[in-house]
């Protein structure tokens, strides 16, 4: 039987393009901030997982070797995880397992990504596509998401100006964070005039390249009793994986995430959440372009399927409205260091705790969910988190 | 997002050039185009779905009973991309187009460019084909391209 697991510190950083600190010294920076919010030394920490995305973005191979000292993993066990994107809810789910086998009681999470040192980033996720049969065709990021985001509007009927609203609504709420790259001050009309990179998807539908890490320190029941009055508990989780083929799958419409529906269902089960869009209080859901949003908050059950463009005409995912969604700024407002979007889970403990400062909801967050995509079309991983 | 640099960098630079193997699945595949522009996709004998990209084994059965069959260099659109920007990050004036192919008889497609049409032509479902390259060297660009089928045929 697993035991359960609670968060009991983060650590955060402010989000930024060409940061001065290296990996270590960011990574060290997060990991003393989380020690200090969850009152531990490093001493307390019996081991130590980092994830990161892609190490062809820092060009430094096997960069968890660099992030291990900044971690606190010094003669202490450690180990790395990488799905892609969804490294990013993956390595806390590995944090999780870590903790709920009673393999160690207090685990540091880490992830981090330093994306601004290579002389393109575009150059850099080039490199990710299948040699013999998509890349000597050029596919590129734009496309890549120029390919889905059109099956996807097309297979539920939904408009630019609805992805224009998500954009509009991240941004304008990443004002209010302290730590985020690219808070702005929209209208739709502002990201409707953005020039196109693969239509739908226009320059202020996606996010940037970041620079940043984030922590989250696990701990066993007993030990997050002793720190806390009023733990929060990881109540589920969940992945799902489809084919790399994504030509040839056996549902070619890459307008669904299948992968995406059958991690959220494992969460959910586990969390004994049964109707979402009333259970879940806030989300914080992975945007690095606003139709990826919108198809997140389907596959999580915040909406219908096929709801999501209604559930931002009618302000539902707003910071004010009934079900709040990235409130953060997401990664199109807070920045996108790929396997730091971790930070989406980091939102959801600081906004059920009351300590989100000006992002934090006015109504009450008692369950928060969070997700993250990656690979080719192909990795979802979800997390449900709660109080008692 | 020309914002500050640190004032102090070590540039460097990682080339390594590779030979990929297309794998065993590969060298039927891109043979059969190379010498008959055949387009081969892998069926599964578990559960009947053929492959296009063909491959040795079924995910789904995880089996590696698959026999070759020829599939039709026809197909639907799935759906498709044009882009203002070269892979290389270059700004066009004229969008580039990929699409998504189903092809007849198999339950799966490739990835290429569209030509002789304009994004505004394309319509998701509609009917396209493959256009082989007059030199082929057993490549994925021994295809040319789609393009829509011609109403007359």
């Amino acid at each position: 039987m697993a035991r359960k697991v609670a968060i009991v510190g983060v650590g955060m950083q402010k989000f930024e393009f060409c940061k001065v600190e290296t990996i270590e010294e960011m990574v060290f920076d997060v990991a003393r901030n989380a020690l200090e919010d969850a009152r531990l030394s490093k001493d307390d920490i019996d081991a130590v997982v980092t994830g990161s995305a892609v190490d062809a973005f820092c060009g430094i191979v096997n960069s968890d070797k660099v992030a291990t000292d900044g971690a606190g993993g010094f003669l202490k066990p450690t180990m790395r995880n990488s799905t892609s994107g969804s490294s990013a809810v993956s390595t806390p789910i590995l944090g999780y397992n870590h903790v709920a086998s009673g393999m160690y009681d207090i685990v540091m999470v880490i992830c981090y990504e330093k994306m601004s040192e290579n002389a393109s980033a575009q150059a850099v996720f080039n490199t990710v596509y299948d040699e013999a049969y998509v890349r000597p065709i050029g596919l590129n990021v734009p496309i890549q998401c120029g390919l889905e985001a059109r099956a996807y509007l097309h297979r539920y009927g939904l408009t630019e100006r609805q992805m224009a609203k998500v954009s509009v609504k991240n941004r304008g709420n990443a004002i209010s964070n302290p730590y985020a790259q690219l808070p702005m001050k929209l209208t739709v009309d502002d990201v409707m005039a953005s020039p196109y990179l693969s239509w739908p998807v226009k320059l202020l539908d996606t996010s940037p390249v970041t620079d940043g890490a984030r922590a989250v320190i696990l701990a066993s029941e007993d030990v997050a009793r002793e720190l806390t009055d009023s733990p929060v508990w990881i109540r589920g989780t969940g992945r799902g994986a489809d084919s790399v083929w994504f030509m040839g799958r056996a549902n070619p419409d890459l307008g669904r995430l299948d992968y995406a529906y059958l991690a959220a269902r494992q969460a959910y089960e586990m969390a004994g959440i049964k109707d979402p869009a009333v259970e879940i209080d806030y989300a914080e859901v992975y945007d690095p372009f606003t139709f990826k949003e919108m198809q997140h908050c389907e596959a999580l059950g915040l909406c219908p399927e096929g709801g999501a463009g209604r559930m931002i005409d009618e302000g539902v995912s707003w910071k004010d409205g009934a079900l709040p969604v990235n409130a953060s700024g997401g990664l199109q407002g807070e920045g996108n260091p790929i396997g730091a979007g971790m930070s989406r889970l980091n939102w959801c403990y600081l906004q059920i705790q009351g300590k989100a400062g000006d992002c934090q909801v006015s109504k009450d967050v008692n369950t928060a969910v969070c997700n993250a995509w990656g690979g080719m079309y192909q990795y979802n991983a979800v997390m449900v988190i709660g109080r008692d | 997002m020309s914002k500050k640099k640190p004032e102090m960098t070590i540039g460097g630079t990682i080339q390594v050039d590779y030979e990929w193997s297309v794998g065993n699945a590969g060298e039927r595949f891109f043979t059969e185009i190379k010498d008959h522009k055949r387009i081969m996709g892998a069926r599964c004998r578990t559960c009947g779905r053929v492959m296009v990209p063909p491959r040795i084994f079924c995910e789904e059965c995880f089996v590696d009973a698959i026999e070759w069959v020829e599939v039709e260099p026809k197909g639907t659109l799935v759906t498709f991309g044009d882009c203002y920007f070269s892979t290389d990050g270059k700004r066009l004036d004229e969008p580039w187009i990929l699409g998504i192919v189903r092809l007849n008889g198999a339950d799966g497609g490739l990835i290429h460019f569209i030509k002789e049409a304009k994004a505004e032509d394309l319509k998701i479902g509609m009917p396209m084909e493959i256009v082989f390259s007059d030199e082929r060297k057993g490549h994925i660009l021994d295809i040319s391209h789609f393009r829509p089928v011609k109403e007359s045929e």
